[in-house]
């Protein structure tokens, strides 16, 4: 019997009162921290009468470290690091310097260099970071500037009330520690923190869950684009001296997906013969069986990729979504209490494939309207609207607005979408209309009765992977490497709301498509004769890596995913 | 009268809770600083002794809280008993260890008394005339100052290891010691203590096993344990599993083998029905000859496995069983 985590009823919580609380500590939240504070101290050297205080700033974070659980490839773009910390290149951790780039069509056995890089993915002037060690540095400043950070501490609920009908956002409750499977407490038991503050900023990452409640609520996306996501499967490997230079960037596009689908792998080489790979498979696919973890296996199976792991070794793991939806996926941004940053509301330039630059511009832009928001006593939507409005007089709104239709060309495949990628280039991203439509990524899902028992074209990437165990991996053996680790002993936060779809109608219509999407082994329909067709959903929660996935896929969009007790969670270092 | 500062030291069973200097030199320093006068209380039957030793100690008066009815420990007699003493002494702020006891009855003694309690907290400060009590929270990243908005008599309880037992004051002379009596009324003890237990420790330590029969997703039904179990108790091994079927409670979390269990390194190690994921591997590779039983040919437990059988469990567990049996009867 599968019992779904919820924040306890019915006991006393202990309150704190706050001035703002981001919710995620990763690039976007560390960067809006760092920025209100740069802008505190600038107005108290200038105020000496009116001193504003920082004590009462957080940040929340739901990894055990700083920097656990961020996740990406990583290029960085310096614009807007380089507006935070001007001279930031003599202290950061940075792994190269881009020194060469490339970027390639597969077929199964061959590959067709482009003549020429295409605009958005000439990186001269990138960085290649690891994100995990970016943020921990960023992070030490943030505390050594005198913001707390909580980590440990995840998000569970939004609270609300006060004006606006009660509709105001009011605080955050934190996650209940010591609560066992069956939602009891256990002799450790430690309630959530009631934590109100003037100003809550949503940094949560990739489909955030407080976002989601909030967007939600009050339907901040209507009239815009439904969000679309992409599943970013992740190894760092250690290869043999000289296989590829520090700072050198590939992209390839095509094999092993076929023109159905969209996506693409990366490989920077960083410094001490280190890899960064990983393949990212749109979480818009049609045939349910497809695996984005197993698509980056067959991916390196390709003799081009295989020459270059050979004799190599796989050192850690990991997968996360990716908002793909760019400028008209954008939620509303601000309003009472509440302000929404970095993947959490959708910046990302997907034909750039980069948003940690956007994720940090966004957050200094946040930080500057909550410190408007701390000057004038007002966190009501009159004030922290606002931050709407900056966003789009901003180089990111230069930014996305060229890029606006670049992920939607694709929805009919890669030929199209190439086409109409090439038109925008030159019509400022306009193409054959000012805004392409787009669905949500799960309604593109199809019943098995309607695809090819065979699998097709797609049979290589269906269901589980294999693995050699030296160039490909199942993939137990994968998550092995991403040091995933959890309180078994807590209820699932994979929140289901009806297992009887599960049970009864996903099985047979989709084949339970949640074992597939999830690149964890969360998911996994177990033999019971009791059920009507044999199996049950059975899940390991203590695999998951927080990726969101199966919030994002499902195709009855009956999972939400919850923050497991703070702690929880993968470790990312280096990643 | 002077205000005064009263520290209720903790016995258990007739001993003093070492934890209780702690708390007496936590009382010392407050003394020393606001110049209040510090007296101490012992609360229990028969416990001269111990009040005697706290006597021993610099304070200006211990006293013995006595009734028969205080042992055994129970929080309707300790809150009924304190309260009474309490309301009689009349002291400002009064002083207790964080035990498991002392959280167990200071909520109802301060709650009949109509006041507060500032627990479990790590520290205090003196600004201008005013205590302010330090408590830790979000799990030690943020400390907390809290004062008391009520009349005294003020409950504070202090965390353990927040003050140094070694550095308790010795007076020059002992403490003189006054028993009180109380009278605890029929009626007022709700609670009948049970025997006192200790919560079992960790049944099983498999890292002593020598033999170790561990069974997976391959057993398919929680009856079928019982088979494993027996191949156990022929071997005079130990059972455990992994991860599976912990997790479907078909055997104790104890028994659990691997990344999130335990690493175990016995002489023999027989796998029934265990893939071989990696997770499973690490808690056992170390074992010396491993014996794997599994229906999939290319499950990866057979990589580590010196031998390999490849079959169905059920056939080959049973009679595996009589062999052994057979060849034990025979010596």
């Amino acid at each position: 019997m599968l019992v779904f985590r919820k924040p306890l009823e019915g006991i006393e919580r202990p309150q704190m009162p706050a001035d703002v609380i981001i919710v995620g500590g990763g690039a976007a939240g560390m960067a809006c921290a760092l920025r209100l504070s740069q802008l505190i101290d600038a107005y108290n050297a200038n105020n000496p009468d009116s001193q504003l205080s920082k004590e009462n700033i957080y940040v929340l974070e739901k990894a055990r470290e700083i920097g656990q659980h961020c996740l990406s490839g990583a290029l960085l773009d310096p614009r807007s690091i380089r507006e935070l910390i001007p001279d930031f290149e003599k202290e950061a951790p940075i792994e190269a310097t881009v020194s060469k780039e490339a970027v390639y069509f597969l077929t199964v056995k061959s590959k067709l260099k482009f003549p020429v890089t295409p605009p958005p993915l000439r990186d001269h002037g990138n960085y290649v970071i690891s994100l995990n060690r970016f943020v921990k540095w960023l992070g030490e400043k943030v505390e050594a500037a005198g913001i707390t950070v909580f980590t440990g501490f995840a998000g569970s609920e939004l609270l609300y009330g006060g004006a606006a009908n009660g509709n105001r956002v009011m605080g955050v409750r934190t996650d209940d520690k010591g609560v066992d499977k069956h939602n009891e407490k256990k002799s450790n038991f430690e309630p959530g923190y009631d934590l109100k503050a003037k100003v809550i900023i949503l940094a949560e990452g990739s489909r955030g869950s407080l976002t989601k409640q909030l967007i939600l609520r009050f339907k901040l996306d209507a009239d815009r684009n439904p969000q679309t996501y992409g599943q970013g499967v992740k190894e760092l490997w250690e290869v043999p001296a000289g296989r590829i230079a520090p700072g050198e960037v590939i992209y390839t596009m095509g094999w092993p997906l076929t023109s159905r689908e969209y996506g693409g792998a990366w490989i920077y080489g960083g410094k001490d013969n280190i890899v960064s790979l990983g393949f990212v498979t749109a979480l818009e696919y049609a045939d349910p069986r497809i695996d984005p973890q197993h698509v980056l296996q067959e991916f390196k199976k390709h003799p081009f990729v295989s020459a270059l792991l050979k004799g190599g070794k796989m050192v850690r793991y990991g997968a996360k979504s990716m908002p793909y939806g760019g400028w008209w996926s954008l939620p509303s941004l601000g309003g009472d209490g509440w302000m929404i940053v970095g993947d959490s509301a959708g910046f990302l330039n997907s034909a750039r494939l980069k948003g940690i630059h956007l994720a940090i511009k966004s957050g200094m832009l946040a930080a500057e309207t909550a410190f408007e928001a701390l000057k004038s006593g007002d966190s009501s939507a009159a004030t922290l609207g606002q931050f709407q409005r900056n966003v789009e007089s901003s180089w990111i709104k230069d930014e996305l607005w060229k890029v606006r239709n670049f992920h939607q060309a694709f929805t009919h495949g890669l030929w199209p979408g190439l086409l109409h990628a090439g038109l925008q280039q030159f019509t400022g991203g306009r193409g054959i209309r000012n805004r392409y439509p787009s669905a949500p990524g799960y309604t593109h899902m199809k019943k098995l009765a309607e695809l090819p028992a065979d699998g097709g074209a797609e049979a290589p990437l269906l269901g589980p992977a294999k693995g050699d165990a030296r160039l490909t991996f199942d993939k137990l053996t994968d998550l092995y490497h991403s040091g995933t680790k959890h309180e078994e002993d807590q209820p699932a936060h994979l929140v289901i709301q009806n297992t009887d779809v599960c049970n009864s109608r996903c099985i047979k219509e989709f084949g339970s498509p949640c074992q597939n999407f999830c690149p964890a082994n969360v998911y996994e329909m177990v033999d019971d004769t009791t059920e009507p067709n044999g199996k049950r959903i059975s899940l390991n929660p203590s695999n998951c890596v927080h990726c969101k996935a199966c919030d994002i896929a499902d195709p009855y969009q009956i999972i939400t995913w919850v923050p497991p007790e703070g702690g929880g969670g993968p470790n990312y270092d280096g990643m | 009268m002077p205000d005064t500062i009263l520290v209720v030291a903790e016995q258990r069973e007739g001993k003093l809770n070492r934890v209780s200097w702690e708390t007496v030199t936590a009382g010392q320093a407050l003394a020393s600083q606001t110049g209040w006068t510090l007296e101490a209380a012992v609360v229990g039957s028969g416990i001269s002794g111990i009040a005697s030793e706290v006597a021993s100690r610099k304070a200006a008066k211990v006293y013995a809280v006595e009734s028969p009815k205080l042992e055994p420990y129970t929080p309707d007699a300790f809150a009924f008993a304190l309260k009474q003493f309490i309301e009689s002494k009349q002291p400002k702020l009064v002083l207790m260890p964080h035990t498991y006891q002392v959280r167990d009855f200071v909520p109802k003694l301060a709650t009949a008394m109509g006041r507060t309690v500032i627990s479990d907290c790590v520290g205090y400060k003196k600004e201008g005339d005013k205590l302010v009590f330090t408590r830790q929270m979000f799990q030690g990243k943020l400390a907390a100052d809290v004062s008391f908005g009520c009349e005294p008599p003020w409950f504070v309880t202090f965390q353990n290891g927040a003050f140094r037992g070694d550095k308790v004051e010795t007076g020059a002379a002992a403490a003189r010691v006054e028993t009180v009596n109380v009278e605890i009324g029929d009626g007022v003890i709700r609670n009948r203590p049970q025997e006192v237990f200790k919560e079992a420790k960790q049944a099983v330590d498999l890292t002593q096993a020598e033999i170790i029969v561990s069974v997976g997703r391959g057993i398919k039904e929680q009856k079928n344990i019982e088979l494993a179990r027996q191949l156990a108790e022929a071997l005079g091994g130990e059972i455990a599993a992994s991860r599976p079927i912990c997790d479907s409670g078909w055997l104790p979390m104890d028994r659990q083998i691997g990344s999130s269990g335990q690493t175990v390194a016995p002489k023999l190690y027989l796998a029934l029905g265990i893939s071989g994921a990696i997770q499973h591997i690490v808690g056992m590779k170390g074992a010396r000859t491993i014996i794997a039983v599994n229906k999939d040919s290319e499950a990866p437990i057979f990589e580590i496995a010196d031998y390999a059988v490849v079959g169905n469990l059920f056939d080959i567990v049973p009679p595996l069983i009589e062999e052994v049996r057979k060849a034990k009867a025979t010596g």
